[in-house]
């Protein structure tokens, strides 16, 4: 309903990125992938922007971090209570504590698991789940767009009628509804079932608006004309013509799946007792660590939240500075 | 004229889309599992009982009249009464009771972000590209990815349990006891609901300072996201601003740059950030859920999280109704002061 909301528009260039190379820049007939990328003006623009790059940096270490975890650590031993074999409640290191400066780096839970190793596993559910989440909204959002776009009349009327009325709840409180109706022993998977409805309105309003530009070119009209049909045409030209928007979406979208499956296991929606997400252990520290000063329960696993976040917003945010300002309009 | 039109045309609209929320919501509580009957008979209950109680309940009856019910209801505003958690009261009075609560949190928080976002956003405008400017784009995009579930924690433990000073939790300190109603001329009038407001109406200033006590750390939490958002917003925009040729004529009529800049700069820099004010009250709705969860602040969000972990189906309709219907007239307003502001947008 409204689709006509006004956007960010960032004006300001990052130090260094400079619009004026822009103009200059060479735009050679390369051939190969590899060779358009680097003619890209886009892609210079984004590597020269120092946030941009802090950005990606910060979520490669994040992918290093919860692969190194995955399969580095056994998940039952931070699943299940280790009282009796280690100490419960236990300081991080350096921190009034006679602990060696490599046991339990960041201290232990009240279940005396160790939070350090908590924290990398936390990174693989993190972004595992918001990979499935984010990838799934998106393919549904870039469908159900382009087929509104194209086809125009009642199915575009039928499909963004739909998707305003997802749109008319604020998204967790549509997510905290959806997940009502899933079993709890889902665990996370209703987290991200609830999560990919709410996204995926948005890629598919990002997508249309994207869609029906591209439609209104008169190359499209030619397409038609020389007998075209309809599949080859939505994804040979309409398709990759939505892209731009719809990475610089998926990305700023990354960062706030994150912290929605936080926020929904914090709440006690989303991941099972004992499983080692951020949320959970977030919530764990509310609950047995704000009134007896145990900070180290909620200062980690959050530290590693927001970073990771931060992380995803300033790519996100670098890629939709070096886009093309008519695209930006499209992103909200 | 023009605009009226504009505005019966995005309110017809309006129709079918809560018709879409109110159906939406009855089909996500008639999916979930979980029997209400046995719920409200309770565990111990016969068979016989929960079947009684599921009749009087009318969930015997074919599921299209139940719908049909349902839609009536809801647009009476009425939604029965809770199951377990404010057992058998009025879902209307639950809300009547839990909104201005959540109201007065929301309207703290987006105080907050106006009063540090604006002038952050002038700021880092007026010294593009220094360090301040720097400091403060990073700081909101820090302030975005900082989720409300760490920063009201880490507050709580800084202020309230290692300086210990402010309040951990709740709304008012709990020896103090508030009436329910207030005297004006003479006349008993009901309270507003808002602790702040009603203190000050009662003349209890003790009260008052109590109750924004308990306020500020999670108005703060809440308005974090604010904050970051609206500095964005006023710098992007009043970079904008500034190239504009009215600015270049203010300064060469020998205008201070100082008064051209709070003159004719940010009061037209203003318009589209009061329009993200607006916008992102969905978001502050979201943010109250978590904010009330931290802080133990009995408003709406809280009672949603207590309702659906309870399975009190009634509560949850009209709470997440409620909390839709707001969002929708807000986005509504929203879209209505911007064409006002900007008549390109109406066509």
């Amino acid at each position: 309903m409204s689709a006509d909301t006004p956007t960010d528009t960032e004006t300001g260039s990052a130090p260094g990125t400079g619009t004026d190379a822009g103009g200059g820049v060479d735009r050679r007939e390369t051939r190969g992938f590899l060779g358009r990328l680097r003619a890209s003006p886009f892609l210079s623009d984004l590597l020269s922007n120092r946030l941009a790059v802090v950005g990606l940096a910060i979520i490669l270490a994040a992918v290093v971090v919860a692969v190194y975890a995955r399969f580095g650590y056994d998940l039952n031993a931070l699943t299940q209570s280790r009282l009796g074999t280690e100490v419960a409640d236990r300081t991080p290191p350096g921190w009034i504590g006679p602990a060696a400066w490599n046991q339990h780096l960041f201290g232990t839970d009240a279940a005396a698991r160790d939070i350090y190793k908590r924290c990398l596993f936390g990174a693989w559910l993190a972004l595992k789940f918001g990979t499935i989440t984010v990838s799934v909204s998106t393919v549904l959002g870039v469908s159900l767009g382009i087929i509104a776009a194209y086809y125009g009349d009642l199915t575009d009327n039928v499909v963004m009628r739909t998707m305003d009325v997802l749109l008319a709840f604020p998204s967790l409180l549509l997510a905290l509804a959806l997940v009502a109706i899933f079993p709890r022993e889902l665990g996370l998977w209703r987290a991200v079932v609830a999560l990919t409805l709410v996204y995926t309105p948005r890629f598919a309003r990002v997508v249309r608006g994207a869609a029906l530009t591209v439609l209104e070119d008169e190359y499209v009209d030619a397409t038609v004309a020389l007998g075209a049909a309809d599949p080859r045409i939505l994804a040979r030209h309409v398709l990759p013509n939505t892209l731009a928007p719809v990475t610089v979406q998926s990305t700023l979208n990354f960062g706030l799946a994150i912290i929605d499956l936080a926020a929904l296991s914090f709440l006690g929606f989303g991941a099972q007792a004992g499983t080692p997400s951020w949320g959970l252990m977030l919530s764990r520290g509310v609950d047995n660590g704000l009134l007896t000063g145990k900070w180290w329960l909620s200062f980690f696993p959050g530290l590693l939240l927001a970073v990771t976040v931060l992380g995803f917003n300033l790519l996100g945010d670098g890629m939709r500075d070096a886009l093309d300002p008519r695209m930006r309009e499209a992103i909200d | 004229m023009a605009s009226l039109r504009f505005v019966v045309k995005r309110l017809l609209l309006l129709v079918p889309v809560l018709f879409g929320v109110a159906t939406l919501v009855f089909a996500i509580l008639h999916l979930a599992p979980g029997d209400p009957a046995r719920i409200i008979a309770g565990q111990r209950a016969s068979t016989e009982q929960v079947n009684q109680v599921r009749r009087e309940l009318g969930l015997t009856r074919p599921l299209y009249i139940q719908y049909l019910d349902f839609l009536t209801d809801a647009a009476r505003f009425d939604f029965g009464k809770s199951y377990s958690i404010s057992q058998g009261a009025p879902v209307r009075g639950v809300i009547a009771d839990r909104l201005p609560v959540t109201f007065e949190l929301a309207i703290f928080g987006q105080l907050a972000g106006i009063f540090i976002g604006l002038p952050l956003g002038v700021l880092s405008a007026v010294k593009q590209d220094s360090m301040t400017d720097h400091l403060t784009r990073v700081g909101a995009l820090s302030g975005i990815s900082i989720p409300i579930f760490w920063s009201g924690p880490l507050l709580i433990l800084l202020f309230a349990t290692y300086l210990g000073v402010l309040p951990t939790s709740g709304r008012i300190e709990s020896t103090l006891f508030l009436p329910t109603h207030w005297e004006f001329m003479g006349r008993q009038l009901p309270l507003t609901g808002m602790i702040t407001v009603d203190t000050l109406l009662l003349g209890r200033f003790d009260a008052f300072v109590s109750a924004a006590r308990h306020l500020l750390m999670p108005s703060l939490v809440i308005g974090i996201y604010s904050t970051a958002l609206i500095s964005r917003m006023m710098r992007s925009s009043m970079l904008e601003v500034v190239r504009q040729d009215y600015m270049r004529t203010a300064r060469a009529k020998g205008q201070g740059a100082r008064i051209t800049v709070m003159k004719h700069g940010f009061r037209n820099a203003l318009i589209p950030v009061v329009t993200i004010i607006g916008i992102q009250f969905g978001t502050l709705l979201g943010g109250a859920v978590l904010t009330e969860t931290v802080f133990g602040i009995n408003g709406m969000g809280l009672t949603i999280v207590r309702a659906i972990g309870a399975s009190d189906y009634p509560v949850v309709q009209g709470t997440v109704l409620t909390f839709a219907l707001l969002f929708t007239l807000v986005t509504l307003v929203v879209d209505i002061t911007y064409g006002y502001l900007d008549p390109r947008i109406q066509q």
